[in-house]
């Protein structure tokens, strides 16, 4: 991924990072509006107040603060979204383009890990943030956020094994 | 340890959706509309500005500080502090005592001692004598002018009650 901690046009940074942002926002929200309703509010006060992407952590968290604001706002839509992770932590699905099967086997195999898990994975492996900054993003120790990691790796593995 | 470095190359090789290009325009207006009302993350401080400035306010707060005519102040001083005092009286030719009315005396007793039965000369019977300390301050007023005149100095009173015998 390119740096784009020096870059001042919000659009390159934008352009960077949206996808993965998004992809981080429908961890909570169940559709890709919502999500982008999520990830452009977030970003609109993030880069009001910095203008450059210094700290990346700070910016996720701003997107998880702002998807769960967006849950809180609306009480119906909250309890929705309770009763779905309630009944299958996996019915939140990222989106991904251009999946393959074994792309989609894959994907569906992290629609059955645990929510605490399928974020440190999403912002390490399609965000690209350290430990540290996954953990300052989501109020975690860093050495938690490894740990949550390689559960969410092995778990794939596993699910994947059983699948083939 | 496990090795899940093929997993992980796996994993990258999911590509998340692009954005849609309405997201991008979304975000372009909202920090459009931003950048027309105001930018407090782009404030500059002028450190040239707030140098001159508070250079400015040392200045004056020491030019208000300062006594240009310190005689004149000082006479003005005298007579606001102590305006009974006969000296600053004297000194002001024109002040007509005749126009001051009293307008009242005032005593503070600080001290009263009981100093026990006494006989004074020429008295057939014994008498008890109280010392009394006070300060006594009289007030002029000159009605037409509003001036004041007030003189104050302290005063001691012994007063001697006849004690009769039973």
């Amino acid at each position: 991924m390119e740096n784009v901690a020096t870059h001042e046009d919000w659009k390159v940074c934008f352009s960077e990072l949206a996808p993965g942002l998004v992809l981080f926002a429908r961890q909570w929200v169940r559709s890709a509006a919502d999500a982008e309703d999520v990830v452009q509010d977030a970003f609109v006060r993030f880069w009001r107040r910095n203008h450059c992407i210094q700290n990346r952590a700070l910016l996720y968290a701003a997107v998880r603060s702002a998807a769960l604001d967006l849950i809180r706002r609306d009480q119906r839509r909250a309890r929705r979204e309770e009763l779905v992770a309630a009944e299958a932590e996996q019915a939140i699905a990222p989106e991904f383009a251009g999946t393959d099967d074994a792309g989609v086997e894959l994907a569906g195999a992290m629609e059955r890990l645990p929510r605490d898990q399928r974020e440190v994975l999403v912002m390490k492996i399609w965000n690209e943030l350290s430990f540290a900054e996954i953990g300052e993003a989501i109020g975690i120790s860093p050495n938690t956020a490894a740990s949550r990691y390689r559960y969410a790796l092995a778990a794939l593995k596993k699910n994947m094994a059983g699948v083939r | 340890m496990n090795d899940f470095s093929e997993l992980e190359r796996e994993l990258k090789k999911l590509q998340p959706r692009a954005v849609s290009a309405e997201l991008s325009a979304r975000v372009e207006a909202a920090l459009a509309a931003e950048e027309k009302i105001v930018r407090p993350a782009r404030f500059q401080v002028s450190w040239l500005g707030l140098g001159l400035g508070l250079a400015a306010a040392a200045a004056f707060v020491v030019l208000a500080r300062m006594d240009l005519r310190p005689e004149q102040r000082r006479a003005t001083g005298m007579a606001a502090i102590s305006p009974t005092a006969a000296p600053a009286f004297s000194a002001t030719a024109n002040v007509n005592y005749a126009d001051y009315r009293a307008e009242g005396l005032t005593q503070v007793v600080y001290d009263r001692r009981d100093e026990g039965i006494v006989f004074p000369e020429g008295s057939a019977v014994p008498a008890r004598r109280m010392r009394t300390a006070k300060r006594e301050t009289f007030r002029w007023t000159n009605p037409s002018t509003g001036g004041q005149l007030r003189v104050s100095y302290p005063a001691e009173e012994v007063t001697l009650t006849p004690v009769s015998g039973q």
